[in-house]
């Protein structure tokens, strides 16, 4: 002991001087490299680690704004929303999860599920965040997934809005459908709401009114764990619904139509004269647009895409067919506004027209004998409109057509609306670089040749002679309606163009409409109504390029997509006319059978409906 | 041994106050680490750690009470029980999370792992005075030390504990540099560890070579091995200047930190406290490893010089590689942060370590040369 107490007292720390000097530095030094880490990770970088300290924690729970409703003009809705329910697994709420899908798989069966067995590495670290495992299940799936609940721990129901279009196909050419937003729809987006996952209108009133009926998605601002867990909400905002859309269209009308067209290829438009509504609105076959609610699999979408009947064009303002006869009220008009003809100019027919050395034959090989005006829209006589066509020249007869509003856009608020086409002599040298041949007006002079128009701008034309010569721009919605009512925007009629023709020769006109419905030998006797108040024109469109080939074969023996497209346009009642029908029945073959008793169902159906509301109109006022 | 008064006069305030200092914030701290923390049945962390803290302070007490001298006549018999309780663990451990570090003692369970750190420091103070030496160290006088830290070492090692082991190792290192050792033996030395270390690789377990990997590359798996530190740094970052506030830390809060009261015990304070509250804590931190060595420096024998200087080392080197493990700057090893992290063994066993860096202090007057 006391031999190492004298060892302690030897000792000398001047050995360690130099050391502790070094050690100081070394240890100072040291420090100080982490106060420079500290001070790049926390003041350098500091602010974008504080980001993704936030988005560590916070998530969005989206709650989805209900589309608004789309109603006919009395309020009858046409679309809905639906709750659709999804299945979803919380993995960290259950010890395996695959006993669990496996169960779920049992009672489900096995199609459908999404689920897939390699769980990423994320979603490990994020147990509490619901995995979607079926979408869009039906009642019955769901009821059996309920009542066996007890054996599917973490299985959750989430319940998503879908549309439910109520008349399926009826109305889908007019409401359109809903799809998920696209790249490019995103990219386009001015408002900034729209995110990947939103469901859009994609066609139809639909895309046309997207903005309004969208609404605005809400959601919760919630704050989780590292595991995912919801620890409390930081901020709620309620979703805003989309606005309601009141049509112009009557749903009983719309219904007529639809039947009307049943096995049909085509379409039927109905107007109002007097200011431009869109009553009905049919495309024959149609699309069921309740199939993309949950998502359209690629093999129904080849099915419909590859469909030879076009179930997803709206013909009425899609399809672009020859006028045919429909198109006499033009050459009519033409010839009487340039002072060529008065109404009781005659024409001789006897069966056919030459032109140099060609024959055009009028469609009664023995011909009308004397016609006037008149007789010759009853009778819807070739010959006649051969000769107002010669006199009054291509350009005039297009000049017409368009003051009319045919071969351009209506302005229809649809999306996707075709032109159609009237040929000038000038549109033939810049498109063909040919001059005009002077037989082609007489085709022109009947609606045949190049000439292509849709049935809504047939019907426009026609509706301009029944109300006086007014143009209106088609007009298809009334208005936007918020929630509590608050018009938002209103839709009144718009005038797109007046033609400019005296009252005396549209009357002619109008008279001669009348006869062909009314008078003996009339094309269009199917709308001999007992009141005898329709005034119409048939039509027969040969199909392009197929003119003289099936000469003298029916209609019913040709092959189907060669025979004849069967137009009809009408309206009612003739003196104060405030419904017109347009119909179109593609290779329906004649005007007069195919496409007149469709219009006269619309038309009986029509005033069907309007006798009524009135009824129903007087028994409130009486209440009262 | 008669009390004299000149210890009283002599005692070392501004130490105490310091270490006192780091223990306030450590508890401070833990509060906020434990506040959301739902599985804290019965105490809560804060409160089990005041405990802890109250246990040292009174282990601190005893060891500035007894002449360090004395105790470390005892070094060897220290070591020989921490041996046997270090091959206890073996036998009689709780296995935790893979690893078996733990023993059970009436109740209380602890690490002996923890222990052993002071008890290198203790037995090689022991080896190094009775083997003193004018002159440096050669290779073969280094044999027996070696002998000494590499049994412990090895036992830890095969818990497994690696931070634990690696600072053995360190501290051992540090004292045979203190002391002196010819060069040839530290290119020896260095030379052999070198050519070992791939054989060392072998006897890795997946786990550390993949923290070793992901300190390589922290963003190559960022929710697997690298999500800890990659967490760590968001914590650390995302306090910014000013920090976002007592018991506002998200990242600890909302248990996106594993292993938040333990070793990552540091972002959770850098998160709340930011860069002001992480510079005051380095600071104290640094003043108290200077004051020590000042202490080891202004020790009048060898045996208080080995015995001071080893103390801070071990907190100088545990502050350093668990801050900078933290900080993104090491690889992920299990060290605590000195009287920070959650832990009572780690807690009583460096506030006897302080008490006897205070023995050594307030003794240098007695102590005649």
């Amino acid at each position: 002991m006391s031999e190492k107490r004298h060892k302690f007292s030897r000792y000398d720390s001047a050995k360690f001087r130099n050391a502790f000097g070094v050690l100081i530095w070394v240890v100072t030094i040291s420090m100080s490299l982490l106060v420079v880490r500290m001070w790049y990770l926390q003041v350098i970088k500091g602010s974008e680690l504080r980001l993704q300290s936030e988005n560590n924690r916070i998530r969005i729970h989206e709650s989805k704004a209900i589309r608004g409703i789309i109603k006919d003009r009395w309020g009858v809705a046409l679309v809905e929303n639906q709750p659709s329910f999804d299945i979803s697994i919380v993995p960290g709420a259950v010890r395996n999860v695959v006993d669990v899908v496996r169960a779920l798989e049992a009672v489900y069966g096995s199609q459908g599920l999404e689920f897939r067995r390699d769980i990423s590495a994320a979603e490990k670290n994020r147990p509490f965040i619901p995995m979607k495992l079926a979408r869009n299940v039906s009642w019955e799936e769901l009821s059996l997934v309920e009542t066996n609940s007890l054996n599917l721990p973490g299985v959750v129901v989430d319940v998503v809005p879908i549309r439910k279009y109520i008349d399926g196909g009826m109305t889908a050419h007019i409401l359109g459908h809903v799809g998920e937003v696209s790249q490019e729809e995103l990219k386009a987006d001015r408002s900034g709401l729209l995110k990947t996952g939103d469901r859009v209108g994609k066609s139809g009133i639909e895309k046309y009114l997207d903005s309004y009926l969208r609404g605005i998605n809400g959601g919760e601002y919630i704050e989780v764990n590292a595991i995912g867990r919801k620890v409390k909400t930081l901020k709620r905002v309620e979703p805003v619904p989309g606005n309601d859309v009141i049509l112009t269209i009557d749903a009983g009308l719309q219904k007529a139509a639809w039947e009307a067209m049943e096995g049909k290829v085509g379409s039927v438009v109905a107007m109002d004269p007097r200011d431009g509504s869109i009553r009905a609105m049919v495309s024959s076959p149609a699309f069921d647009p309740n199939l993309f609610n949950r998502g359209i699999t690629l093999e129904e979408w080849k099915k419909l895409s590859a469909d030879p009947f076009r179930p997803m064009e709206n013909k009425a303002i899609q399809g672009q067919y020859p006028a045919g006869s429909t198109f006499k009220i033009i050459t009519a008009a033409a010839a009487l506004g340039e002072g060529i003809i008065t109404p009781e100019t005659t024409f001789n027919c006897n069966g056919s027209f030459h032109l140099g050395n060609h024959e055009f034959k009028c469609w009664n090989k023995k011909g009308h004998g004397r016609v006037s005006l008149h007789r010759a829209l009853v009778e819807s006589c070739d010959v006649y409109f051969y000769n107002l066509g010669k006199l009054v020249g291509v350009d005039k007869l297009a000049e017409y057509a368009r003051a009319f509003g045919l071969g351009d856009l209506t302005g229809i608020p649809l999306p996707s609306e075709k032109g159609g086409l009237i040929p000038t002599k000038e549109w033939k040298l810049r498109r063909f670089g040919q001059p005009w041949q002077p037989g082609e007006t007489i085709s022109i002079s009947i609606g045949q040749g190049y000439i292509s128009v849709t049935p809504l701008q047939l019907l426009n034309a026609y509706c301009a002679i029944a109300n006086g010569g007014t143009v209106y721009v088609p007009r298809l919605i009334q208005r936007v309606e918020a929630l509590d009512g608050e018009i938002l925007q209103e839709f009144t009629p718009r005038i797109r163009s007046v033609v400019s023709l005296s009252k005396e020769h549209m009357d002619a006109i109008l008279r001669g409409l009348w006869g062909v419905c009314n008078e003996s030998g009339g094309t269009g006797w199917a709308l001999r109504r007992p009141e005898a108040d329709v005034a119409g024109k048939t039509g027969t469109a040969q199909v392009v390029g197929q003119k003289g080939r099936w000469e003298g074969v029916k209609s019913h023996d040709m092959p189907w997509k060669w025979r004849d497209h069967a137009l009809f346009v009408c309206f009612a009642p003739v003196d104060n006319p405030e419904i017109a029908v347009a119909v179109v029945v593609e290779h329906g073959g004649h005007g007069g059978s195919a496409a007149a008793p469709v219009a006269r169902k619309v038309i009986d159906a029509y005033f069907r409906i309007k006798a009524e509301h009135d009824k129903a109109y007087r028994g409130e006022k009486s209440e009262i | 041994m008669k009390f004299d008064r000149r210890l009283l006069l002599n005692f070392d305030w501004g130490f105490l106050l310091i270490v006192l200092a780091i223990c306030a914030i450590g508890l401070l701290n833990m509060y906020s680490a434990g506040f959301n923390l739902p599985g804290a049945r019965g105490a809560s962390p804060c409160l089990r750690q005041s405990l802890w803290f109250l246990l040292g302070l009174l282990f601190m007490g005893i060891s500035f009470s007894i002449d360090y001298r004395d105790i470390i006549r005892y070094a060897y018999v220290i070591y020989g029980v921490s041996l046997v309780l270090l091959a206890a663990v073996f036998f009689a451990g709780e296995v935790t999370r893979g690893t078996q570090r733990w023993l059970s003692l009436g109740g209380f369970s602890f690490q002996p792992s923890e222990f052993v750190k002071l008890t290198m420091v203790l037995v090689l103070t022991r080896y190094f005075t009775v083997h003193e030496k004018e002159g440096k160290y050669s290779l073969r006088e280094l044999v027996v030390p070696f002998v000494i830290v590499i049994v412990p070492f090895l036992l830890i090692l095969k818990q497994p504990d690696l931070g634990t082991a690696l600072i053995i190792l360190i501290l051992f290192v540090s004292v045979i540099l203190f002391i002196g050792v010819q060069w040839k033996a530290i290119f020896i030395a260095s030379a052999t560890g070198v050519l070992l270390m791939p054989f060392g690789w072998l006897f890795l377990k997946d786990y550390q070579k993949e923290r070793l990997l992901t300190f390589i590359d922290p963003q190559g798996d960022p929710l697997g091995s690298g999500y800890h530190i990659l967490q760590s740094i968001i914590a650390v970052g995302s306090g910014g200047f000013f920090g976002k506030g007592f018991l506002k830390g998200t990242q600890s809060q909302l248990r996106f930190l594993p292993e938040h009261q333990t070793d990552f015990i540091f972002s959770v304070f850098a998160e709340e406290w930011g860069f002001i509250g992480s510079l005051v804590l380095m600071i104290l931190f640094l003043a108290l490893i200077v004051w020590g060595l000042r202490i080891a420096r202004q020790s009048r024998d060898l045996v208080g010089t080995l015995l001071a200087y080893g103390v801070t080392m071990l907190v100088f080197w545990e502050v350093f590689i668990n801050v900078g493990m933290v900080v993104g700057f090491l690889p992920v090893v299990g060290i605590p942060l000195p009287f920070m992290s959650y832990g009572g063994s780690s807690m009583v066993v460096l506030m006897a370590g302080m008490g006897l860096l205070m023995s050594v202090s307030m003794r240098r007057f007695i102590l005649q040369p």
